[in-house]
């Protein structure tokens, strides 16, 4: 069952790997990018999840404030993985911030060139230097 | 397609591949695993253990107190990422940063201003429950400054710029108030190492076996994680005020990103 997922969220990566490389419109490499970081965050929450055959599963967040022995105990066998999701929880922030830096980036070529093709920004910036060194 | 596309597609498809195979056959367990790994037992263990005092972090929420106080330096320096990548986007922008914008504006229609006005404050609510209560529900200085981030984005499309060009809450005083949030998160965790003259640890929350120190545990019957309250207080703000700002510099309309450029060379 779990095969079909790993093998689409593998996949999915590597299609917006794909994109990233191989698609000339920035704005395109930028939502494949998102989508590999989207993919990658998915991969590290299900390698922290646990089967639930047998065991009834909880969050990582204890529900009682006074809690018994007992319910400590039960807590750390029910609970899921908390590690993964505390990274993926600042990878998530982190991943935003550098987005916006990209954004803001893209829109400064755009300004700039009036496309946000890159075979197109090459040919201008070849045609500039060309014309320097003339 | 072109020769390279499909060269691109084959190379793909062959690390996927190459990826799929050991993951399949264990390299990193069976993924979902049946248990979870020791430490993450302990994290839960320890994480609101009142038996064991010397260890605990004094918050229910396992993922908060990992990413506050058990790992607190961690996301110490993913704060810093996180500036340094805002600031970044902010220096593509500095010649025109904090001035009004040339292009004015009336905004949407009188009822989608009043719709949206009562909806701005329950946004603003919820994003500060969800950072208050961090320690207590899923949640967080991230999470909340990123839900509060969301009013000023729709406040922009709402009000129109002249929103922003004439409030109060200027480019000046968002960048101060920022800086004062991330001041604040450097503070907290020396704060026990002054207050006791060298003897607790950096980003101790919690009384340790050797350091006396402990930020108040909870107020009243609630528990409040001590430090871990007050650096998600100053994450969210901090969150808040980056994303704000990120926002402003984008949505500057053409005429006046493009003033900084003129007179360029094209190409750089």
């Amino acid at each position: 069952m779990f095969l079909i997922t790993i093998a689409s969220l593998y996949l999915n990566i590597a299609i917006s790997i794909y994109g990233v490389i191989a698609k000339p419109n920035l704005v395109k490499k930028f939502i494949a990018l998102t989508i590999a970081q989207d993919s990658i965050n998915t991969v590290a929450i299900l390698m922290g999840y646990r089967i639930w055959r047998g065991a009834i599963l909880q969050p990582p967040i204890l529900l009682s404030w006074s809690p018994s022995p007992k319910d400590l105990q039960d807590f750390m066998n029910r609970a899921v993985d908390p590690l993964p999701q505390a990274l993926v929880l600042t990878a998530i922030v982190i991943g935003l911030a550098v987005n916006v830096f990209l954004v803001s980036a893209i829109l400064h070529l755009y300004r700039h060139f009036k496309t946000v093709d890159m075979d197109e920004i090459s040919k201008l910036k070849r045609g500039a230097i060309v014309e320097e060194t003339a | 397609m072109k020769l390279r596309n499909i060269f691109f597609i084959a190379l793909i498809a062959f690390i996927t591949f190459i990826l799929l195979i050991p993951t399949l056959l264990g390299s990193i367990g069976v993924i979902p695993p049946k248990d979870v790994r020791d430490i993450a037992k302990l994290y839960l263990y320890l994480t609101y253990n009142q038996y064991n005092r010397s260890l605990w972090a004094a918050s229910p929420e396992a993922v908060t107190a990992i990413v506050w106080d058990y790992r607190g330096l961690d996301t110490l320096y993913e704060t810093m990422v996180f500036y340094t990548a805002i600031i970044a986007a902010l220096m593509l922008y500095s010649e025109i940063l904090g001035q009004r914008d040339v292009v004015g504006g009336i905004g949407l229609s009188f009822i989608v201003k009043r719709g949206f006005s009562i909806a701005l404050l329950a946004i603003i609510a919820v994003g500060f429950s969800t950072v208050l209560h961090g320690m207590l529900t899923p949640g967080g200085g991230f999470q909340g400054g990123a839900i509060v981030a969301v009013a000023p984005v729709i406040a922009l499309i709402v009000f129109s710029r002249k929103l922003f060009d004439y409030s109060k809450l200027s480019y000046r005083l968002l960048v101060a108030l920022r800086s004062l949030a991330l001041t604040g998160i450097v503070l907290v965790p020396l704060i026990p190492l002054t207050l006791t003259l060298g003897n607790a640890f950096i980003f101790q929350n919690q009384v340790k076996t050797l350091a006396s120190f402990s930020y108040p545990s909870t107020i009243i019957d609630v528990p409040m994680g001590g430090s871990l309250l007050l650096l998600n207080l100053f994450e969210g703000i901090a969150v808040f005020t980056a994303f704000m700002l990120a926002f402003i510099v984008l949505l500057y309309s053409e005429d006046l990103s493009k003033k900084f450029l003129e007179g360029e060379d094209i190409g750089y």
